[in-house]
C-alpha cells in the first residue's frame, strides 16, 4: 500500500452561520469572509503539516487545484508543490504529487508541461503529474470554460502535453483549440519520458477507459469514503477486466477522511467538530452551480440519473442531510476513525474491497487545528501505516510511482570558487 | 393540431438537421430558443398561413454535429447550407430568444438570405447595467416566473410538467439537458458573441416582438435592438413574458401576419 498525505487547504474559520447565510462554499462565497492574516497562518500551518509528512515517511505529499473555493484555497497547487519540492528532494521515501492541474483551464496547456517539468526537476525526479478534467464549478463557472468544450479541450491538452514530453524534438501542433509553430519547453522532465500520470475522476464512464487504455493510475476523489467509492471503483475494475488490462492495484486509488486518536472514544472527542465543519460548511454547494449542461456526457448522465431516480443509490449529500451520527459516519465509511487498531481494520477492509493500492489520506480536514493535524499525521504514520504496508506488496508499483534520482555530491569546484 | 412531417437533411460533411415541416404558402423558417423545439400551438397556427420549416439546433433532438461546429460563425454557415438544401434562396425567418439571435446573425452576415426578419425576445446583446439572469445556473422552478407572466397559465404548466414514469422522466431530463448544452455552446457564459459589431448590417425589414413583462431578457433590450436595427418595428405585447408566443399566441400571430403582409423584402437579387 501507498499512502499520500493530502491537504485541501481549507479556510478553517468560516462563520458559524455560514451554511445558513450563504448559498455556497464554491463559486460564490463572499471573499470578504477571507481574512488574509488568518489565511497566512493557515497556509503555513498546512505547509508545515505536509513537510512533517515528509519527515514521517509518507509515500507522497499531495495538493490539488480549486477555484473560488473556501475549502480548497489552492488556485495554483503548483506554487505549493514548488515550496514542498525543497524538502522532497532530500527524502528517500516521499514523492511530490499534484493531483492535479485542470488541463482545460491552462492557456496555453504547454504551461502544464513546463511547470510540471520544473517540479519534476526541482523534486529530483520524484514528481507525480495529475491530470483532472476538473469540476464543473471550477472549470465552467469559476473559469468560464464552455461546457460543450471542456472535455474536448481537456483531451487535446492531454495529447499536446504528452506529445511534448514524449518528444526530444521541436514539434508543431495544429489542433482545434491550440496552434503552435514552436513547442520546445525548457526544462524537460527529469523522469524519462515523463512523470507517472494520475487521473483523478469523479466517476465519468469515459474516464475509466481513458485511464485504463493509457495505463495511468485512476483515483476516485470523493469525500464519502470507501463504501461510497465502491460505486465507482466497482465499475472501474469491471471495465478494466473487459478491456483485458492487468489488475495491478496501484493503478487505482481513492480519497479517505481519516481520524486517528488513542481510543475510539477519544477520536470522536478530538475530531467530530472538525469533521462536521467539513461536511456542513465545506460541502455546502449551491445546486445551481453544481453541474453545467454538457459537463457530463449523455452516457454518464444516463447512468447517474437512473440510479438517482430509482432510489437504488441514495446520494451522499442526501444521507448527510438526513443526519448521520458519528458511528454512522464510520459505519458508512464516510470517515475512517478511532484508535489505531480500529483505523487499521477499517482501512484494510476498504482497500481490499476497492482493490486500491493508493490512498489519498485526508488527515487534515475542515476546521482541524494545526496541533490536531500533527497528532493525526503522526499517529497514522507510526501506528497504522506500517501495519498496512504489506497489502498488495506482491504487485510492482513502479509504473505508477517515481523512483527519483539521488542528489549528486556537491562538487568541490563550487566550494572553491 | 396538424402534425408536421420530420425530415432529415445532411447539410455538409459535419452537420445534419432534423426539420419539422408543415403548412402551405410562403416559406417561413422558425428558429427555436434555448429550451428546444416543440411543435406548439404557435407553430401550428403559423402553419395555417405559411409553409413552416422548423429546424432543431444541432446537438438537440434529431440534429447532430454540434461537436463539429467550432463557433457561432460556423453555425451560421450551417444554416445557410440548410437553406440551400431546402431550396430557399431567401426566406422569412422568425427566431425566438437564442433563435432570435441566430436569425439576427443570419440577416447581418449574408443580407441576401433573410428576406424579412422577425425576432422575438432575441438574445445576443448584453448590457452590464441590465444583466440577463444566468439560465445555466438556475433551479428548474426558478425559470418559470422569469419566462411566463402568469404562473397559472398553460405555458407555465407545460414548463412544470414532469412525467410519472421514471424512464420517461429520465429521457425528458436528458433531452432538456441536451437542449441546454447546445444552447450553452453559443451563449456561455455571457450571451454576447459579437452581434453588436454586426447588427448594423441587418438591412431586411425587421419586426421585433417582446413581451412587456419579460423577466429573462427585459424590455430595455427591446429598445436596444430597435435602436440598433435601422428601420425596425417594435411590437410590445401585454400580459406576456419571455414565452410571448405561447402566452399570447393570437396576438403574436397577428403581428407577424400584418408585418409580412405590409412589408416587401428589400433585397432583390
Amino acid at each position: 500500500m501507498k499512502f499520500v498525505s493530502f491537504n485541501l487547504m481549507p479556510y478553517r474559520e468560516l462563520p458559524a452561520d455560514f451554511e445558513g447565510k450563504y448559498p455556497s462554499v464554491w463559486v460564490t462565497p463572499p471573499k470578504t469572509l477571507f481574512d488574509p492574516v488568518k489565511g497566512h497562518r493557515m497556509y503555513h500551518d498546512y505547509l508545515d503539516e505536509l513537510e512533517f509528512s515528509i519527515d514521517l515517511g509518507y509515500d507522497a505529499v499531495g495538493v490539488n487545484e480549486h477555484h473560488s473555493n473556501a475549502y480548497g484555497m489552492m488556485p495554483s497547487p503548483n506554487l505549493m508543490a514548488s515550496i514542498l519540492s525543497r524538502k522532497v528532494r532530500r527524502s528517500d521515501k516521499t514523492s511530490l504529487m499534484v493531483l492535479g492541474n485542470s488541463l482545460a483551464a491552462y492557456n496555453p496547456p504547454i504551461r502544464v508541461a513546463e511547470e510540471f517539468a520544473m517540479l519534476d526537476v526541482l523534486s529530483g525526479g520524484k514528481f507525480i503529474a495529475g491530470f483532472p478534467v476538473g469540476t464543473s464549478m471550477d472549470g465552467n463557472y469559476a473559469y468560464g470554460i464552455n461546457p460543450a468544450e471542456l472535455r474536448e479541450r481537456y483531451y487535446e491538452a492531454h495529447d499536446l502535453i504528452m506529445k511534448t514530453w514524449n518528444s526530444d524534438d521541436l514539434i508543431m501542433w495544429n489542433g482545434k483549440y491550440n496552434q503552435f509553430r514552436y513547442i520546445n519547453p525548457w526544462p524537460r522532465t527529469a523522469q524519462r519520458p515523463h512523470p507517472p500520470v494520475w487521473i483523478p475522476g469523479g466517476g465519468s464512464v469515459e474516464t475509466y477507459d481513458f485511464s485504463i487504455k493509457h495505463n495511468y493510475s485512476f483515483s476516485y476523489l470523493s469525500y464519502f469514503g470507501h463504501k461510497y467509492a465502491k460505486k465507482v471503483m466497482g465499475p472501474f475494475w469491471q471495465r478494466n477486466d473487459e478491456l483485458g488490462a492487468d489488475r495491478n492495484p496501484y493503478k487505482a486509488g481513492y480519497a479517505q477522511i481519516i481520524c486517528v486518536s488513542e481510543t475510539d472514544e477519544r477520536a470522536q472527542t478530538d475530531y467530530e467538530e472538525h469533521v462536521r465543519y467539513f461536511f456542513n460548511k465545506c460541502l455546502h454547494i449551491d445546486p445551481r452551480i453544481a453541474e453545467a449542461p454538457g459537463y457530463r456526457t449523455v452516457k454518464s448522465l444516463r447512468a447517474g440519473l437512473r440510479s438517482q431516480f430509482d432510489g437504488t443509490q441514495k446520494s451522499a449529500a442526501q444521507m448527510l442531510k438526513d443526519g448521520m451520527g458519528w458511528k454512522e459516519l464510520i459505519e458508512e465509511g464516510f470517515i475512517v476513525a478511532g484508535s489505531p487498531a480500529s483505523v487499521r481494520d477499517q482501512l484494510a477492509e476498504g482497500a481490499k474491497d476497492l482493490r486500491v493500492g493508493n490512498i489519498m489520506c485526508l488527515l487534515h480536514i475542515g476546521s482541524m487545528p494545526h496541533w490536531l493535524a500533527i497528532k493525526n499525521l503522526q499517529l497514522f504514520a507510526e501506528e497504522v501505516m506500517p501495519h498496512l504496508r504489506e497489502i498488495y506488496s506482491e504487485w510492482d508499483h513502479s509504473h505508477y510511482w517515481p523512483t527519483g534520482f539521488a542528489e549528486e555530491e556537491q562538487s568541490g569546484s563550487v566550494a572553491q570558487v | 393540431m396538424a402534425s408536421p412531417i420530420d425530415e432529415i437533411y445532411q447539410v455538409n460533411d459535419h452537420v445534419t438537421f432534423g426539420v419539422k415541416i408543415a403548412g402551405q404558402g410562403e416559406p417561413l423558417v422558425f428558429l427555436h430558443g434555448a429550451g428546444g423545439l416543440t411543435w406548439d400551438p404557435f407553430l401550428d397556427e403559423l402553419s395555417n398561413h405559411y409553409t413552416v420549416y422548423a429546424p432543431h439546433l444541432p446537438g438537440t433532438a434529431t440534429s447532430t454535429g454540434l461537436e463539429n461546429i467550432t463557433n457561432l460563425w460556423d453555425l451560421i454557415l450551417c444554416y445557410y447550407d440548410l437553406f440551400d438544401k431546402l431550396g430557399l434562396e431567401s426566406a422569412n425567418v422568425v427566431g425566438h430568444s437564442l433563435g432570435g439571435m441566430i436569425a439576427s446573425e443570419l440577416a447581418a452576415t449574408d443580407q441576401s438570405r433573410v428576406s424579412r426578419l422577425i425576432t422575438i425576445a432575441p438574445a445576443g446583446l448584453f448590457m452590464a447595467d441590465h444583466p440577463i439572469p444566468d439560465i445555466f445556473a438556475m433551479l428548474p422552478e426558478e425559470m418559470v416566473p422569469l419566462v411566463v407572466a402568469d404562473p397559472s397559465s398553460p405555458a407555465a404548466e407545460m414548463l412544470r410538467y414532469v412525467p410519472e414514469d421514471l424512464d420517461e422522466r429520465l429521457e425528458l431530463m436528458i433531452h432538456q439537458i441536451q437542449n441546454m448544452q447546445a444552447a450553452a455552446k453559443f451563449l456561455w457564459p455571457i450571451p454576447d458573441k459579437g452581434l453588436k459589431s454586426r447588427i448594423h448590417r441587418i438591412k431586411s425589414p425587421t419586426l421585433i416582438i417582446w413581451g412587456r413583462e419579460d423577466r429573462l431578457i427585459p424590455l430595455v433590450y427591446a429598445e436596444e435592438f430597435h435602436n440598433r436595427i435601422q428601420g425596425s418595428e417594435l411590437k410590445i405585447i401585454d400580459n406576456a413574458s419571455h414565452l410571448v408566443t405561447l402566452e399570447q399566441t393570437a396576438e403574436a400571430i397577428s403581428c407577424i401576419r400584418d408585418f409580412l403582409t405590409t412589408h416587401q423584402a428589400s433585397y432583390n437579387k
